[in-house]
């Protein structure tokens, strides 16, 4: 052991370390929360291909370029991709997954405001990658 | 040696413990959650943290060049210096 202590060092230490463990354990957490799909979820199947957005619902209704989902309801994605890899993303409702061929990525969120939002593909996919939107329309339940 | 597992202990009773436990003791899941909410404070409280450290790490480096600069008045040699052994 050396003539000097050294504990400020090991506080720094310490006090750095706790903050990344808090920031993994809070990280890890909301990852945890945010990924469990409730039970009572629609399934809505998410097909992106060049350079549009197709969707259909539980029942067999399918969409095209537009997305009608009623407030207050949970609703499970199933996304995936004809041909390239496109990212589906509604912006306003943080909704963020990737569309990739042959492979079925899933993530849900539950409308809680009523209005039209923008979806777009947020991977680049192509001449018209700019242009692949799609509306949601998020109505009143009746 | 002894010290610094009881420094140890401590930082880990008085902080990682406490983490861990607001960390996980929070809302369980399955509720509708609102995920923009979510996300979004995870982002505040990460950069709450990540500024905090920053501010940290490099407030101590600021602090160790005024400190240990040799212009400093403070500043005094060090006994290898004062020794002629270095």
């Amino acid at each position: 052991m050396s003539e000097h202590g050294n504990w400020p060092e090991w506080v720094y230490i310490g006090v750095v370390v706790a903050l990344l463990v808090w920031v993994g354990a809070e990280a890890w957490n909301i990852e945890r929360l945010v990924e469990e799909v409730p039970e009572d979820a629609q399934v809505i199947k998410v097909t992106g291909q060049q350079w549009f957005w197709s969707f259909e619902h539980e029942d067999g209704t399918k969409e095209i370029g537009e997305l009608h989902l009623v407030k207050g309801k949970a609703y499970k994605f199933e996304v995936t991709s004809k041909d390239v890899i496109h990212s589906f993303n509604i912006h306003d409702y943080v909704v963020l997954m990737d569309a990739v061929p042959g492979r079925i990525n899933i993530v849900w969120f539950a409308p809680d405001e009523v209005g039209e939002f923008e979806i777009q593909c947020r991977e680049y996919c192509g001449l018209i990658h700019y242009n692949m939107r799609a509306k949601l329309y998020v109505e009143e339940a009746i | 040696m002894r010290n610094t597992i009881g420094l140890l202990l401590v930082l880990t009773v008085l902080f990682i413990i406490p983490t861990l436990e607001y960390a996980f003791g929070q809302e369980e899941p399955g509720k509708y959650l609102n995920r923009r909410v979510e996300i979004w404070n995870l982002f505040f409280r990460l950069m709450v943290v990540a500024f905090t450290i920053g501010a940290v790490v490099s407030g101590t480096l600021v602090w160790l060049c005024i400190r240990f600069r040799e212009s400093n008045p403070k500043a005094k040699p060090t006994k290898y210096e004062e020794s002629g052994a270095w």
